[in-house]
């Protein structure tokens, strides 16, 4: 019997075993990254980083590298970092930091002012928070619609109607945002420039024509593939090739 | 008596300067570049010898003896005391030309072995009687008279100290300087170490066996500013020799060999408080004291001393926070350069006024410099600096009491520090979003919503079921009722008629209006059936149950029964008209 039971045991202890082993993990590549040492306390952070993830996690290993020097993959760290939680000051502060550093210098189109309301409305504090909102309105119009069925005054009855209603407008909205979040998350549609140098060409051929020369740390929108190759759209618009290997995808 | 004579003779020739108490075993030759033909004359002297036995005869290494050995002795008395030089003489030539070494000579002294070192003769082709080969060779360099320049040595690290010797070798009588052209230097930076006045050194020197004169010229201590290979350019000397009563003396002029130097770079990994010494250093640092006053000067002095190149010691970065005010250090040197190099002590004397009252932790200064012996970088650390300081007189300072405010400055930028505590950890690839918690989230309540909803709903409608029925039936329950009352009435029983009056009335209201019978009363009534016939039904109907509720204690009766009966059937079935269920 206890056989049997064991491994169903040991199955269900595992996750529990592996986050008090993460725990330990990141304690100390805490102290490691107190004490300067801060190689050992990115590969801690990496080792951790291989089946779990999160925004503090992803921010923690880009302020590692920024510290060892390695700006571009700072600042693909702090890209994907920053995707799971677009709020976070820290991460943008950093992020800025590193930025400075890159050579070339794009011309970011101004934010769309409706596209800033909009960015901020599909941001928040992590990927889960428009499913938790969309969870929480759902429970409070039924909860609502619930007291309007039970309720006998007319007056009390209209106005719980009113409420359980705004909340299933919210749910709606809310579940469609928590939708297009999870997409964006999981999206792999924009990466970082590591190679020091990268010539963007005009075909996915070696030898075609150069259309420019990009630097290290420079963000691209990604925009197909083939074979080693990836086509690219920078933030001027221009699109052209490069090697797969000379990017990163955030 | 010949013997004596040539062993005056080569005393002169070689000018030996003995010391008393030392033996010296020595092979000279008068010259080792000779043409084939010309005699060379080699001699082995022993001196200040007591006893010793026979002087061995080296190896000549091909070179035929012309004459000899010639042995010839000497006995002084210094103090009281009895010694004896001797020596052998030989003349050598050569008839092949090519390089011919004479090998050591041996002597047994007491116990000990002496040796002579080896000496190389060079032979070149003679033309006849003038050797013009030889001449050439002199030319080149001065058998006679030249000048070295050498090094202690020929790499070192950038900032490493090295010292340069000048020496003049001299087989002339007299010699007097002319002029001379100092060697050019670039890359390095030169100091002058001070000898004096040149001097002839008390012993010979022997080069390649022939004897000399040394003067030591000139010294200097070099360091090397940048790396790569930096030269040391030859000396020029121009020097009259013998002059004598008539005549002036020949011109000669002497150029000193060309040294090279291989400067390395410092090793990579040079620390931030690296203050550019190379070389040994201790440090010393003295302040006043810890309790001072706000607006008041401290002096914080700090010495380096040691060996090193003190001068090329930058002023030391303090690193204090901006309350302090700095100014520029005085710099105070006392630095010797002598024969071993440049060493002393150089002080850096801070004038730091703290503008603010508090407690400043400064921490413990750290200075770096590089040891080239040990080729690495060390470390120089102070005691912790602490200031304590005080408010200043008010009256002392103008400028005290002003609230003078200062801007936060910025002094660096870093990065913002990692995360700490929980960094809320998820598997890659889960969201809450599409999971199975969120889709029972999402579909569990509304589903207990509609369970709620058609619950509700079939509850309902079993109630209104109910109530229609009773409202239905509320007109046959009256008339059943009413059919009681006739019954009692005919057989005259009063009180059971009025009974069965009042409960066909209430009991109609209430089933009327799915109402309870005690909850039947004046208001309810009122309530209920105020909008028909303008309360008039209302008030009836409420005379009516009061009326037959008196009737039934006491004795006296309003109306006659059957009045109250026909009354009563009336109302019903007037409610019954204008209320329909």
């Amino acid at each position: 019997m206890m056989r049997q039971l064991l491994p169903l045991l040991i199955w269900f202890c595992l996750p529990a075993l592996a986050y008090a082993n993460n725990a330990q993990l990141l304690e100390q590549a805490q102290e490691a990254y107190a004490n300067g040492d801060h190689k050992h306390a990115l590969a801690l952070y990496d080792s951790v980083n291989t089946d779990y993830t999160s925004a503090g996690l992803l921010y923690n290993i880009g302020n590692c590298y920024s510290k060892l020097g390695d700006m571009p993959h700072a600042i693909l760290y702090y890209e994907r970092a920053l995707r799971l939680a677009p709020g976070a000051d820290d991460i943008q502060a950093n992020l800025d930091l590193e930025r400075a550093k890159v050579v070339d210098r794009m011309n970011q189109l101004p934010a769309f002012t409706l596209g800033s309301v909009w960015d901020r409305l599909q941001g928040g504090k992590d990927v889960d928070q428009w499913a938790r909102r969309s969870l929480w309105a759902c429970v409070i119009m039924v909860v609502f619609a619930a007291s309007a069925i039970l309720i006998r005054r007319n007056s009390f009855k209209r106005i719980f109607l009113a409420v359980a209603a705004l909340a299933l407008l919210f749910t709606v909205l809310s579940t469609a945002l928590a939708a297009y979040r999870v997409q964006e998350v999981e999206s792999r549609s924009e990466a970082i420039i590591m190679s020091p140098t990268v010539e963007i060409l005009g075909e996915p051929r070696k030898g075609s024509t150069r259309l420019f020369i990009l630097h290290q740390g420079t963000k691209l929108s990604i925009v197909g593939e083939q074979g080693d190759w990836q086509e690219v759209r920078l933030s001027s618009g221009s699109v052209g090739w490069l090697p797969k290997e000379a990017i990163e995808i955030i | 008596m010949k013997n004596f004579i040539l062993a005056i003779a080569s005393f002169l020739i070689t000018g030996v300067i003995v010391h008393a108490q030392e033996v010296t075993f020595q092979a000279t030759v008068d010259r080792n570049e000779i043409a084939t033909g010309d005699p060379v004359k080699l001699t082995i002297a022993l001196g200040n010898v007591s006893s010793a036995s026979g002087i061995t005869t080296p190896d000549l290494g091909g070179l035929a003896v012309l004459q000899g050995p010639m042995e010839s002795n000497s006995f002084s008395s210094i103090n009281g005391r009895m010694s004896r030089s001797s020596s052998r003489i030989w003349y050598l030539t050569a008839t092949q030309p090519g390089t011919y070494v004479i090998g050591p000579s041996t002597v047994r002294v007491g116990r000990a072995v002496l040796q002579t070192d080896p000496i190389t003769i060079k032979v070149s082709k003679g033309a006849g009687s003038g050797s013009s080969a030889a001449t050439n060779e002199a030319q080149k360099r001065d058998q006679n008279l030249f000048c070295t320049i050498s090094l202690s040595k020929n790499k070192a690290y950038v900032g490493e100290q090295i010292i340069a010797t000048y020496t003049l070798f001299s087989r002339y009588n007299s010699l007097q300087p002319q002029d001379y052209d100092l060697p050019k230097l670039s890359g390095f930076w030169a100091e002058e170490v001070d000898l004096g006045a040149a001097n002839w050194e008390s012993s010979l020197r022997t080069v390649n066996g022939l004897q000399y004169r040394v003067a030591v010229l000139k010294k200097q201590v070099l360091i090397p500013l940048r790396s790569g290979k930096l030269t040391v350019a030859p000396m020029t000397l121009n020097y009259l020799v013998n002059p004598g009563f008539f005549s002036s003396g020949t011109p000669v002029r002497i150029q000193s060999n060309s040294s090279e130097i291989t400067a390395v770079e410092l090793p990579p990994g040079k620390p931030a408080d690296f203050i550019g010494a190379v070389g040994e250093l201790r440090m010393e640092m003295k302040t006043p004291g810890t309790t001072v006053k706000a607006n008041e000067a401290i002096d914080l002095t700090i010495r380096f001393s040691g060996r090193a190149n003190l001068k090329l010691i930058d002023a030391p970065k303090l690193g204090l926070p901006p309350d302090f005010e700095t100014y520029d250090p005085k710099i105070s040197d006392k630095i010797s350069v002598n024969g071993s190099g440049m060493s002393g002590s150089r002080e850096f004397q801070y004038l730091l006024i703290p503008r603010h009252p508090g407690k400043y932790d400064l921490g413990d200064m750290t200075f770096s410099y590089f040891d080239p012996n040990s080729g690495s970088y060390k470390q120089l650390r102070s005691d912790s600096l602490y200031f304590n300081v005080q408010p200043g007189d008010a009256n002392s300072s103008a400028s005290v009491g002003t609230s003078s405010k200062m801007d936060v400055q910025r002094l660096g930028s870093d990065i913002r520090y990692i995360r700490t505590g929980d960094l809320e950890l998820r598997r890659k690839g889960e969201h809450l979003f599409g999971s199975g918690k969120y889709i029972a989230g999402m579909v569990v309540p509304p589903a207990l919503l509609l369970l709620l909803f058609l619950w509700h709903r079939k509850r309902e409608e079993q109630l209104s079921d109910l109530g229609g029925q009773r409202r239905r039936g509320a007109d046959k329950v009256a008339k059943r009722r009413l059919a009681e009352a006739e019954t009692a009435l005919k057989k005259e029983d009063r009180n059971a008629f009025h009974d069965a009056v009042g409960k066909a009335l209430e009991g109609y209201f209430a089933d009327k209006f799915n109402l309870g019978v005690a909850e039947v009363n004046a208001a309810m009534i009122r309530e209920k059936l105020g909008t028909v016939d303008e309360g008039r039904t209302a008030e009836e109907y409420i005379n009516l149950i009061t009326a037959s509720q008196m009737a039934r204690f006491t004795p006296v009766e309003g109306k006659p029964q059957r009045q109250t009966y026909d009354e009563a059937a009336a109302i019903i079935s007037r409610i019954e008209n204008q209320i329909r269920g």
